[in-house]
Parts: structure tokens; sequence; C-alpha cells
């Protein structure tokens, strides 16, 4: 219900996010550059997790708590983008169409 | 999945840009959804009853300052806001209306405005005594200082609608309610208004009572000038009702024989008790006086003017207090007129003929008692009889020719005799009168008819 309320509102940011994971996913399959140690990893899911309970929480008073939720929500889409990018890109990597036959 | 896991440490650089999108997205939407979410909450407090309501809003949090008039109609508002969609929290700053013990409300009125002042039990309440009073006191300003407090006792709301409408029936005055009890002072506008308002207060609701109601009324004037020279008698004032008017003009006629009656008088409510008999009795003292004038104001009953002779002065004076119904005062202001110049017995037998060609003297039917309507004629024949003092009187009493003789003749002696009686106690010496009595052996007129009859019953006095 509240997150409705958000995801109305904020649509176009969402979709924008949304798209922006998509095309970091779509790259991230073939990017050769360097990867985040899984060290750094754990302790920014931690991070992440430890934003997440805070909303969830309602601790974070007015414009802040509504800044965080906002951030969140952002990435969630963010992060679902990436996730179809990436999946999309290695099956179209993984599946190369047949060479039509000269 | 593995593979998931393996392109996610990738996925880092698009955070950047996320992070001015997010930047971006706070800094152009949070005011536009703070305003959005504050005008959601005000319509959704649309239903509740509440005061001073003030609504703050910061992020997705709404701080609600209100004063609420019970505390379910308090949470019932806080749930309203809580309830609208994207209202992450909800800062309680509610507080209860003052309660005010005791609960005093007051309605004052003057002559340019009515005010209204105390305390109201709710917002609507308080603009719909506003609406009342601008309807019961017509074109006049109503000043509200009302104020909103808890506590009112039950059916508040009724006795002030009715309660102000009484203010519109006074001129000036103030009405108060405290908690149950009702109290109203000031002057009522019109002649009735005190028992108007006075039968309006039995409809209060029943938990109400009446601690003291000291509204005034003018006074209720009834005027009555004699005024020997144009032989009027003016009356002027107010009666009760068509009734009581018509009792005292017909009681006037009777007492006055020689004036003629000019009635000004007016209906209105808002008599004493006892008025009609008071002015019929102040009515006949009046009508011994040669030139005089009554009023009566309320239970004020105040005569003034000249009598014809001494004893009634006196009579006057002393007499007619006691006849008064109870709870009347009066005040007579009595001076005696200065005794006219002596004359001659035939002259004074002029003045007989002349006067009871005017008026009858006047008994109960078939009784030797003086009709006490009579008083003012026969003040008139003693004041005739003074001025001719060496003058020798024959009372003569003549009946009808209904009957038998011998009643009629015993009749007629008693009347007579009852007439010199009469004479004697105002003050004449009893030698200078004879009563005499003649039945009706001598008609003056036939005995056929009724005014016939009412022609031969008669007094007549005969200087000898």
């Amino acid at each position: 219900m509240k997150m409705a309320y958000l995801v109305m509102f904020h649509w176009g940011w969402l979709l924008a996010s949304l798209l922006l994971g998509l095309a970091m996913g779509w790259i991230a399959v073939v990017h050769r550059g360097p990867g985040v140690s899984k060290v750094t990893a754990r302790w920014l899911a931690l991070l992440v997790a430890v934003l997440i309970a805070l909303a969830a929480a309602k601790i974070v008073p007015g414009r802040f708590g509504y800044w965080l939720d906002l951030g969140l929500i952002l990435f969630g889409c963010y992060l679902v983008g990436c996730a179809i990018g990436s999946w999309l890109r290695d099956w179209v990597v993984t599946h190369p169409r047949p060479q039509p036959t000269a | 999945m593995h593979g998931l896991f393996r392109w996610s440490s990738k996925w880092w650089p698009g955070v950047i840009p996320l992070v001015a999108f997010w930047v971006i997205a706070a800094w152009t939407s949070t005011e536009p959804m703070e305003a959005d979410l504050a005008g959601r909450s005000l319509a959704a407090l649309r239903g509740s009853v509440l005061d001073k309501t003030q609504i703050t809003v910061a992020g997705r949090d709404v701080s609600l300052s209100a004063e609420a008039f019970s505390e379910d109609g308090r949470k019932g508002a806080l749930a309203a806001v809580g309830a609208v969609p994207g209202v992450r929290l909800v800062n309680d700053e509610t507080r209860l209306v003052p309660e005010a013990k005791p609960f005093v409300w007051s309605a004052e009125r003057d002559v340019a405005r009515v005010t209204l002042g105390g305390s109201a039990p709710l917002p609507q309440s308080k603009s719909k005594l506003v609406e009342a009073a601008r309807a019961a006191i017509n074109g006049v300003e109503v000043v509200d200082q009302m104020a909103l407090a808890r506590g009112a006792p039950p059916r508040f709301e009724a006795a002030a609608l009715l309660l102000l409408d009484q203010v519109g029936k006074l001129k000036d005055g103030k009405v108060t309610l405290s908690d149950d009890t009702v109290s109203l002072s000031g002057m009522a506008r019109d002649l009735g208004g005190r028992e108007a308002i006075a039968a309006a207060l039995k409809n209060l609701p029943e938990n109400f009572k009446v601690a003291a109601n000291d509204i005034q009324a003018p006074p209720y004037i009834f005027q009555a000038y004699k005024d020997p020279v144009a032989a009027t008698l003016t009356l002027s004032g107010y009666v009760p009702d068509n009734t009581v008017h018509a009792a005292i003009a017909q009681a006037a006629e009777r007492k006055f024989f020689g004036e003629k009656v000019v009635d000004n008088l007016k209906a209105s409510v808002g008599a004493p008790s006892g008025f009609s008999a008071a002015v019929t009795t102040a009515l006949g003292a009046l009508s011994r006086l040669s030139t005089g004038t009554l009023a009566v104001s309320d239970r004020e009953v105040k005569l003034s003017g000249d009598a014809l002779y001494d004893g009634a002065a006196a009579q006057i004076r002393a007499g007619l207090g006691k006849e008064f119904p109870q709870g009347f005062q009066f005040k007579p202001e009595i001076s005696v007129k200065p005794a006219a110049a002596p004359v001659d017995p035939t002259v004074c037998q002029q003045l007989f003929s002349d006067l009871l060609s005017k008026g009858k003297i006047r008994f109960e039917a078939a009784r030797a008692t003086l009709d006490p309507d009579s008083t003012a004629l026969l003040d008139r024949l003693i004041e005739i009889a003074l001025r001719c003092p060496t003058a020798n009187i024959e009372v003569a009493g003549h009946t009808d020719g209904d009957g038998e003789d011998a009643l009629n003749q015993a009749l007629s002696e008693k009347r007579a005799q009852a007439v010199v009686d009469y004479l004697v106690k105002a003050g004449l010496p009893q030698s200078r009168f004879t009563a005499v009595g003649y039945g009706s052996t001598q008609p003056v007129a036939g005995n056929d008819t009724d005014e016939g009859k009412a022609q031969n019953r008669r007094i007549e006095f005969l200087v000898r």
C-alpha cells in the first residue's frame, strides 16, 4: 500500500533506474575490468541490509527517512535491471544464432 | 546462478549514475510529495470534528496538531490520517479541548449588538448559535466571543437556541446558562414580554432549571382623565383583552352620567392580576371627583383631583384602599373643590332638576339599596344642597306600576329614606330633609313600556 504510493509517484525514476540496470547488466557479462572483491561485496551487502532494516523499522525521521526509502527502492530497481540485463546477455552469448551458410 | 554472482561484481559502475538519479529525484520530488500528502491528509480529516487543525509534512511523516472534542474523535482523526496512502508515520500532537467547569454560556443584548460569550461545545453548534442569534434579532450586529470547550450539559444546544429566542424579546439584558441553570435579567421590549418569556421558558429541556428570572417589563399603564369643562372622560393606555375592554367601557358609562366617554384603550397582554377589578374601583372613585386624573401603572393606582365636599374626600382617601385587589397600592392625592357661592332655593331647585334629568339615582332591583354607581350623582346632589343651606328639601320616591300598590308604596318610601340617610351621612342636617314615598301614584310616563316604567322609577328633589 505504502510502496504502491511511492511507485506511483516516482515511476519515471524507477523506470530510469531499471533501464540503467538493464544496460549495466548487459555490459557486465562481457566486461573485462576489475570487479568488486568478495570481502567488499559482503560488506556492501551488510550495509544494504542495515539500510533496509532501518527503513523497515521507520527509525530515520522525516525527510531523511523518505530519502532512504527512495534510495533503496531506486537501488532495488537497478539491481533487478542488472540481473535481467546480465541474464539476457548471457543467454544471447551462449545461444549464438546459427550463422547462415554461405 | 553462479554466473549472476560473477556478473554482479561488475555491476558497481552503474551505481554512480544511480546516485545521481537518486539525488535529482530527492531534490525535485520531496516538496511536491509533501504537499500532495498534506492535501490528502486534510481531505481525510474532513469528516472529523476538530478545532485548530494544523498539518505539517516532513518526507512521508505527517504531524497532526489539533484539538478534539472527545477521545474517540481524537483517535479517529489519527487513524484517518494514518490510513492515507503514502503516509509513513503520524506524529500525534493532538489534544482534547479543555473542559469547562462549570460550563457557562451567555448572550447579552444592548442597543447596538448581541454578544455571545462563554463556551460552546462544538464548532457546528457555535456557528448554529451565531446564525440563530442573527435570525432572532434582526438587523443587529452579532459578536461571537464564544470559546470551544467540553463539558456541556446534555441538550445544551436546544436550551441555548430557546434562550436566544428570548433574547430577541429583550430591549436589553443578559441570559446566562451555567451548567443546567438559567438566569435572565434585563428589560423586555414589549408590554407582555415578561409573560411571553416566562411562558417560553417552560419549554426548556427538562434537565434545565431557571434559577433567576429578573426580566422587567415596561409598566402596564391605564389612564383616565375627567374633564369637567369639555364634559368628557378620556380613557387611554392598555387593557388585557376585548372582554375586559367592554366591561371597563360599560362601567365608565354607568359611573359617569354626565360625561362623554372617549375610549382610546388598546389591548395588550401583561396586565397585573386583578387589573380589571382595580380599574373599575378606581373609576368609581374618579367619578366622584369634579375634575381628576387616574393613573394605574402596574400595581400602583394614583388618583388626583378635587372632591366635591370634605366628606367625599375623606371617604375616597380612606375607603378605597380596602376595596382594591391584593397587591395594589392606592395613592390618593385628593383636595376639596372650593365651595361654590350660595344660591337662592329656587336656583337650587333648578339645579336639582337639571342634574336629575341627566342622571338617575339607581337602586338594586326591587330593593332600597343604593347602587354604588350612583355615588357620583349623589355627591353632586349633596354639593347643590350645600349651596342653599336654608332650603328644606323633600326627597320623593316613585315606582312604576308593576306589583301591588302597598309594596310599591313601601319601596318608594324606603328608597327615599335611603337617599336621605346617605345625605345625612355626608354631613347634611337631618332636619332639612323629609323622605316621602308616592308609590306608583304619580307616573310621568305610561307604565305599558319598559322605557316608561324606567322613567317612572325615580327620586325627585323638591325644595319646599
